[in-house]
């Protein structure tokens, strides 16, 4: 296996592959450059495609790192999730290179701890918050949700001076789409047994993918699909045949956190499945075109996204089912970051949903970017292994 | 044919022999100690056996050394509780750094399992400094604690705060057993949640060498409502389920 994975060629093949960060800071670098302003983001919740029709080039904002926890917790409390902390570590510390890019901020009120972290983080750039609504499926939300986009809209006009047409906006929409259904192409050598891409490859790709437009995704994602389709015909994939299948949802995985997809790997399963805003979840769905309205269009597929912090979010039982059909996972991973109350409590559900109606095993894990508990990580993965083998 | 298990734990090491049918041969205990493989190996080097198996934390180490098959200690316990107890379907397994309760299939696989690994709470580990910190060891600790009816209620679930509140109990003049018994207590309420949400109801065995304190089983057995057995010697259970999966890994071979 490991002499295959030596023979092949990397899938990107731009000297980046393996560290999506710096392939994302030249491409913001060169935005930079062409005179294009950038905006940094948080969440899956932005809505990338007003932000790119008015020309501003959205950048996700570092989160997932364990070293400027310790700056942070001068002024935050300890006992909140890590994402939180290392958000505005960086930006304490001025060690984020998309933070410093970055004229303005959108942030969503997507849980207690980065609304109030939100508050301070203004206080070193502005930063324009929307309210995201709660109950997703009531149809108030997408109301207000609509009128949080416009705000934002105007909000960008003034700090940037730019303007979109809904003509604009309806472009970036269907551009985003093409996006996505190349996005999902890739993740369909996932889906094979055994797979032909790596949840490394899946990070890169989706760490570009998310923000960058669909006109510079294209030839990219072009030659990665002839790629994978090389893969196919020579025979090349990861892992061993018998190497338990695994779907990770939950919190999301990145930087520091990643250590989850390793321990997964080191125990000798393969994840074919990486749910979460940092894996497959951003790629998911197409937002309606043509309705006249775009930014209606995209209140209704942003409010579609299947997050923890949606209440009572059956959405994400569903967007599982639909994973697990494509997927064919062996066994089902769920991970929580430490003190994020959403995903924690949602686990019982999910670990239900998994148990009795896909019969898989399931396992959670509450961690942070820490390392202390790896050996734990590693004993429950080898028993959830176990178990998948029964 | 002799097969061996090693539990290679952190506070102790286990290492059992057993023939095939199951019976056990040798057993041998030692502390965990700085090096374990050190440990590990004069263990194993005065003893004889065709397969050898190994569980604990350090089983990946051992993997490395002795390129010996690992498997964890859930499995391993539930292997180990169902040689003394085949009607068993639920295992609870506290040790010296972490505890686990085991759900397991009427085939006596695992079924499900949860974890505490958070610190050293609701561990052997907590009961250990806190018999150290009223000046009992840990044998008489649950002894003594079993000769009162009365417990104090101890809030801290984190061992450094709660060996803050027994000086503070101390203090205050409380009964040193009353203090015992709520410590106990403490552990047992944490250990409950964790049994009740992977398996409703029936026989729990009891395994790990917490399981060997009076106190902590009587405890279990009231507060549970549900019977609560006991191997022979409870912390042997991991060594000799991994013995025993180490002679039907040889038998399917």
């Amino acid at each position: 296996m490991k002499e295959r994975q030596k023979t092949m060629t990397p899938l990107m093949n731009d000297g980046y592959d393996g560290e999506p960060a710096k392939r994302v800071l030249s491409y913001m670098q060169a935005q930079k450059e062409q005179g294009r302003p950038i905006v940094g983001i948080y969440c899956g919740y932005a809505p990338i495609e007003l932000i790119q029709a008015m020309g501003i080039v959205p950048a996700v904002l570092r989160a997932f790192s364990k070293v400027p926890i310790a700056s942070a917790e001068t002024v935050l409390p300890a006992n909140i999730c890590p994402l939180i902390k290392s958000s505005y570590g960086f930006i304490l510390e001025g060690t984020c290179p998309f933070f410093a890019m970055s004229r303005a901020v959108i942030g969503e009120t997507t849980c207690d701890g980065k609304k109030k972290m939100f508050e301070l983080a203004a206080k070193v750039k502005p930063l324009h918050v929307m309210d995201l609504p709660q109950l997703a499926d009531e149809p108030e939300a997408r109301a207000n949700w609509t009128a949080m986009i416009r705000k934002l809209q105007r909000f960008l006009e003034a700090t940037f001076d730019c303007k979109a047409s809904d003509q604009e906006i309806e472009t970036a929409i269907q551009g985003t789409n093409r996006k996505n259904r190349l996005m999902r192409k890739c993740f369909d050598y996932a889906a094979m047994h055994p797979p032909l891409i790596n949840w490394q490859e899946m990070y890169d790709l989706g760490f570009l993918a998310l923000a960058a437009t669909a006109d510079h995704m294209t030839p990219i994602l072009v030659a990665v699909l002839e790629r994978l389709e090389n893969r196919l015909s020579q025979g090349l994939y990861f892992s061993r045949a018998d190497a338990p299948r695994v779907l990770v949802t939950g919190c999301p995985v990145g930087g520091d956190a990643l250590k989850v997809f390793r321990i997964i790997e080191s125990c000798g399963g393969i994840v074919v499945a990486p749910d979460a805003c940092t894996g497959m979840k951003a790629f998911t769905g197409e937002i309606e075109e043509d309705t006249g309205d775009p930014i209606q269009a995209l209140a209704r597929r942003y409010l579609d996204i299947p997050c923890a912090c949606m209440t009572p979010n059956g959405k994400r039982l569903s967007a599982l089912s639909e994973l697990i059909e494509r997927f064919k996972p062996d066994a089902v991973v769920d991970f929580v970051l430490t003190a994020c109350h959403a995903y924690n409590v949602e686990s019982y559900k999910i670990g239900r949903h998994i148990n009795d109606h896909h019969g898989l095993p399931y396992l959670k894990i509450e961690s942070d970017y820490s390392d202390h508990d790896e050996g734990q990580i590693r004993t429950k993965i080898d028993a959830l292994f176990e178990i998948a083998k029964n | 044919m002799p097969y061996a298990g090693i539990d290679i734990g952190s506070r102790t090491i286990e290492l059992v022999v057993v023939d095939e049918k199951g019976e056990i041969l040798q057993n041998l205990q030692a502390d965990t100690g700085f090096d374990p493989m050190q440990e590990a190996r004069q263990m194993v080097d005065g003893t004889a056996y065709d397969g050898i198996m190994a569980t604990g934390y350090g089983r990946n180490l051992f993997e490395l050394s002795f390129e010996a098959p690992t498997v964890t200690e859930i499995k391993a316990h539930a292997r180990g509780a169902l040689h003394f107890f085949p009607e068993a379907r639920a295992v609870l397994d506290i040790g010296g750094q972490d505890s686990k309760a085991i759900a397991l299939f009427d085939n006596g696989r695992v079924k499900k399992f949860e974890m505490n690994d958070r610190c050293a709470a609701g561990t052997g580990k907590f009961l250990e400094i806190m018999a150290r910190s009223l000046g009992y060891d840990i044998e008489a600790f649950g002894r003594e604690a079993l000769l009162t009816e009365k417990d104090v209620n101890i809030s801290s679930m984190c061992t450094v705060f709660a060996e803050s509140e027994v000086t503070s109990l101390i203090a205050k003049g409380q009964d040193r057993r009353e203090i015992a018994r709520g410590l106990h207590a403490s552990v047992i309420r944490r250990a409950v949640g964790m049994i009740n949400r992977v398996s409703a109801a029936g026989e729990i065995v009891f395994t790990g060498g917490v399981a060997k304190n009076p106190c902590m089983q009587t405890m279990l057995r009231d507060k549970l409502g549900r019977p609560v057995l006991v191997p022979p010697d409870p912390q042997l259970v991991g060594a000799l389920g991994a013995a025993l999966l180490a002679a039907e890994r040889k038998a399917e071979a």
